[in-house]
């Protein structure tokens, strides 16, 4: 039976396994059981310059003061004091140890203003900062993880080009690709477990497989072929993605990794989510965000970012300087991002409230220089005196990071769109 | 012996105390209620008689169907698609009045009755039955809910709300009216108040949605200023509108449930943040309407109850009561307007202003004359939902193929040119009760509910469909307690198949965790079972492997196969002799994850 698209036939799983070579074929039981060595280790030197993007996101939007721009000893600062870094007088939060330690291969960003695209909203910051546009109803545009996967993935690739580690299982059903359509969606990992349903019938045998497949692309080519076949193209290639994911579901367990490495990165949710971001960066992910919960501190705020930024440091830390240390960074780029800041001002709650005037966010990695501290804010943090920047600016320095350029386009229903908001340029002082 | 604790005696004592009365009168026939439903066929002068034309001038005196084919085929010189076969048709309409798709039964008879009547036939049986009223409650449901989790109202009293309503064909004006007059404080009516109240009356929610939801117009941009890209949406439209809910707060009084309260005094003022300088003040008012006319409230004297923390203040005068009126006026074409436009994108794949609700000059409909003719006969009508859907249906528009026809351009298939049929993908619930429906699950549900309600005796059956009343009565206790016993399936593929929690949950990608869901999740795995009374039971216990072969696309996809497919099917069954409900098995699975079960064609 006929099938004129790939459809996780078997061709295909024997094209991508000549590719891992006949090495990794021959090995395949050997090193099965081996912790912290995957076969993708193979495929993966065959590229090793390949761009990545890693995205830690600080949901519910974290406060600068309590992280990379400290105001200690004001009316605003708040009671935690700033410690130095391992780059000479650059100061962040004493909240943040290990990260201080790290300066040198990071960039901060402290002149965030998002003020102009009236993001005090969490739905709308997040989408500026994933997009590098305001929100406006009737329009969608890519997040930055469908942009990677579209320009910086491969059709050959194992894993989708997009995938997002979330706290909790939400957020299936967003539209994050756009026009890009579900092969650049976002693979959803619940609380960092493998995606449901991964695992056959066992009672369904390879062969049965094969079989009901095959009947499956015979029927949807006999759709296909009398109806107009985008729409339907989208939907068979989600079986196709399916199948990948089936095969490659190991490289979601973390259990796979030394015991010291889970350690390390820290003995809860997020510091497990950062341990299985460095697993599918090392497995070749395009694209891997990591969401750490929550920020929004209208209440407490103090409490709340003692015990969180303290998980933060640990996971991202550690995250950080493994890629470092196995040199990945120089091909990975690192951004530490929220939806927006929070409020200088400290509420009656001592909490503090949405805030997109004058806020930060950190960057290393492909093509961002080291060791900087761009932007200034005032003495109370109010406002942003030096280098202001806002989403737009950012998306587009992430693109030129990664090589890709952000005047470039993408061609819906014959209208060219740019790939990144045209009235935004890249910060030159960021760039490697 | 132990009680009966069958949850159908509840269902079953009722239909008896029904069967023992002398009036049915909560009852209707199937009769009763097409007749109900009208026509619109009757011309309206009010129609734009400018054109010098044949086309829509002379088509007054048509039927409203008609008039609409005349608009969407006027201009266009391309070839249309053919009407849609026997199949598609049955599978389509089923979908669209029913929620799920045919039964093999239904499917076959439809294509196998030779009657050039038949078309119509089905569609005044479907809006007649009670599957109809169950399908706009969910239609409803998301569409005014959007899946948000139920904090306040228990779904089951704003869903039974929502079915009572569409199944006496309420007006749709009627409908809103009551919804919008909610707030929770008459404990045995919560239901219609669910849309204010899981937004927690915050006033500025409520704005957004009124008029996503009401007006077709998200015109949450124009809240600090006038909109920037969109010139028809005021800052004081936006303002308007929230006048009506400034003064609304939710509030949960010591023991009582959540509800609404109200302030009788404090008024809106806004200023662009463009130009902060000048302060407007505005009352309540829908978009460009005369707002409506305020009574004087003395100062001082503005409540019934006052506002102490945590009580509910009821003023003399609420500013949100007014809001119905004001909405579902004909003073207010929006209203109409949106409606009209919401059904014909839920039977057509897209509206004419698209998206739905981002109705703006910049963006206009891809047929002004026809969204104002469906707008004014819907209002004519007095939002008569049935009967503007039966006309819609009726349309060569609505039936037809959704194959081109050969050597079109692509410009000429754009969605919005109506010449072929648009794909629409299943949603959540079509999905969860259509596999059920191919799989035999809810006719063995429905078998099972019948035997306890009429019994077994053929003598007794037979007497019972004498009485028309009394047979409308039984379909729909039965159609209510087959739903009541399958709905909890819904969940799992409204995990996978909705947009989060009050986002708008139209045009979803699909996604690999959709597919993944329906190759190994435990719902299809378990209703392709070889249960005996089953699908695939029943399809393996044939001994012709063509009847197989025909039986499941009869019940999965409402058509027979094709020769081929046919062949395919028999050569595949050959050497599966030992193992056939497996082999069976395998096919209904690859047609249940193939794109023409996915969608609606």
């Amino acid at each position: 039976m006929r099938c004129t698209y790939s459809c996780g036939s078997a061709e295909h799983v024997l094209s991508r396994r000549s590719f891992l070579g006949g090495t990794a074929a021959l090995l395949g039981g050997a090193v099965a059981g081996v912790p912290g060595f995957s076969p993708f280790a193979l495929a993966d030197s065959l590229e090793k310059k390949r761009k990545q993007i890693l995205v830690v996101y600080l949901a519910g939007g974290s406060s600068q003061l309590e992280t990379w721009d400290p105001k200690p000893k004001t009316e605003t600062g708040g009671p935690f004091g700033a410690i130095e870094t391992s780059v000479p007088g650059i100061m962040i939060s004493e909240l943040l140890p290990r990260t201080a330690k790290l300066m040198h291969l990071m960039a901060l960003v402290r002149g965030v203003n998002t003020h102009a695209a009236a993001v005090d909203d969490h739905g709308k910051g997040d989408y500026l900062m994933h997009t590098g546009r305001a929100q406006a109803p009737g329009q969608e545009y890519p997040r930055l993880g469908a942009v990677a996967s579209k320009f910086l993935g491969k059709e050959t690739d194992a894993l989708p080009g997009y995938i997002h580690i979330a706290p909790g299982h939400g957020g299936l059903g967003r539209n994050e690709s756009a026009f890009l359509g579900p092969r650049h969606a976002p693979l959803y990992l619940g609380n960092g477990q493998a995606p449901a349903n991964t695992l056959r019938d066992p009672a369904i045998t390879d062969p049965a497989d094969q079989s009901r497949q095959a009947f499956r692309c015979m029927l949807n080519d006999r759709f296909a072929k009398r109806r107009r076949s985008a729409e339907t193209e989208a939907y068979t290639s989600t079986y196709e993605q399916a199948a990948k994911l089936m095969r490659e579901r190991d490289v979601f367990d973390i259990s796979k990794e030394h015991a010291a490495d889970r350690f390390r990165y820290g003995d809860f949710d997020f510091g497990r989510h950062c341990l299985l971001a460095r697993r599918l960066l090392e497995a070749g992910a395009t694209y891997v965000q990591c969401v750490h919960s929550n920020y929004d501190t209208h209440n407490e705020n103090f409490a709340f970012h003692l015990e969180q930024v303290g998980e933060f440091d640990q996971g991202f830390s550690a995250l950080l300087e493994d890629l470092h240390v196995r040199g990945r960074l120089e091909h990975t780029l690192v951004i530490v991002m929220s939806e927006f800041g929070r409020t200088p001002h400290i509420n009656f709650y001592q909490g503090r409230d949405h805030w997109c005037k004058a806020w930060s966010i950190a960057l290393a990695g492909c093509g961002i220089k080291k060791g900087i501290a761009l932007g200034k804010t005032n003495a109370k943090g109010t406002e942003v005196v030096d280098h202001e920047v806002t989403g737009g600016h950012l998306f587009h320095t992430y693109l030129n990071a990664v090589g890709l350029d952000p005047a470039g386009g993408f061609e819906v229903d014959g209208r060219p769109i740019q790939i990144a908001e045209p009235t935004a340029t890249s910060i030159k002082e960021l760039l490697a | 012996m132990k009680p009966n604790r069958n949850p159908l005696t509840a269902v079953l004592i009722a239909f008896a105390s029904l069967w023992a009365c002398s009036r049915v009168d909560a009852a209707e026939t199937a009769a009763d209620a097409a007749k109900k439903v009208g026509t619109l066929a009757k011309p309206q002068p009010t129609l734009p008689k400018d054109q010098t034309s044949n086309s829509v001038a002379s088509a007054a005196s048509l039927p409203l169907h008609e008039r609409i084919d005349r608009l969407i085929e006027q201009g266009l010189e391309t070839k249309f698609a053919l009407p849609a076969t026997d199949g598609e048709f049955v599978r389509r309409v089923h979908l669209d009045l029913t929620g799920m798709i045919p039964s093999a039964d239904e499917a076959r008879d439809f294509i196998d009755d030779p009657s050039p009547y038949k078309r119509d036939k089905l569609i005044d049986h479907l809006l007649a039955a009670p599957a109809y009223a169950r399908r706009m409650q969910i239609v409803f449901d998301v569409m005014l809910m959007e899946r948000r989790d139920q904090q306040k109202v228990p779904a089951d009293q704003w869903k039974t709300y929502l079915y009572q309503s569409f199944l006496e064909n309420k007006p749709y004006d009627q409908l809103v009216k009551e919804i919008l007059s909610g707030d929770g404080s008459d404990p045995t009516n919560r239901g219609p108040a669910k849309f204010y109240l899981e937004r927690e009356g915050d006033p500025y929610i409520l704005t957004r949605d009124v008029g996503r939801l009401f007006l077709g117009r998200d015109m949450q941009c124009a809240q600090c200023h006038d909109h920037p890209l969109v010139d028809d949406y005021k800052q004081a439209h936006y303002h308007g509108l929230y006048a009506f809910f400034s003064r609304t707060y939710g509030v949960q009084p010591a023991g009582g449930a959540f509800m609404l309260g109200e302030k009788g005094e404090g008024d809106v003022t806004y200023k662009s943040v463009f130009k902060k300088k000048i302060t407007h003040t505005t009352g309540p008012r829908v978009i460009d309407a005369a707002p409506p006319v305020e009574p004087t409230v003395v100062k001082g004297e503005e409540y019934w109850v006052a506002p102490v923390n945590g009580t509910r203040a009821i003023p003399k005068h609420s500013r949100r009561s007014l809001l119905p009126a004001a909405l579902a006026s004909n003073e207010n074409p929006a209203f109409a307007r949106n409606a009209a436009n919401r059904l014909w994108a839920l039977l057509l794949g897209r509206g004419l202003v698209d998206p739905v609700d981002f109705d703006h000059s910049d963006n206009p409909p891809s047929h002004p004359e026809l969204l104002d003719l469906l707008a004014n006969e819907f209002a004519q009508s007095h939002y008569n939902i049935k009967a503007f859907m039966r006309e819609i249906m009726l349309t060569r528009a609505y039936q037809r193929s959704s194959e081109p026809p050969a050597e079109v351009s692509p410009a000429d298939l754009a969605a919005e040119r109506y010449a072929v049929a648009n794909l629409r993908p299943l949603s959540a619930e079509q999905l969860a009760w259509s596999v059920m429906r191919a799989a035999g699950i809810v006719d063995a549900k429905r078998a099972e509910v019948e035997r306890s309600l009429i019994g077994v005796d053929p003598r007794f059956r037979a007497i019972a469909r004498l009485d028309p009343k009394r047979e409308a009565l039984a379909e729909r206790l039965i159609e209510s307690e087959t739903y009541r016993s399958l709905v909890g399936n819904e969940q799992p593929f409204v995990h996978f198949f909705s947009a989060g929690a009050g986002q708008a949950q139209d045009r979803l990608a699909p996604t690999v965790h959709q597919a993944l869901f329906l190759s190994n999740g435990d719902p299809i795995r378990y209703w392709l079972g070889p249960s005996p009374s089953w699908l695939v039971g029943r399809a393996s216990a044939l001994s012709d492997p063509a009847a197989t072969a025909d039986l499941l696309y009869l019940a999965l996809l409402s058509r027979r196969p094709t020769g081929e497919e046919r062949a395919a099917i028999v050569a595949s069954l050959a050497p599966r002799t030992a193992d056939k409900p497996k082999a069976v098995q395998e096919i209904a699975w690859a047609i249940v994850a193939s794109s023409e079960f996915r969608y609606n064609h």
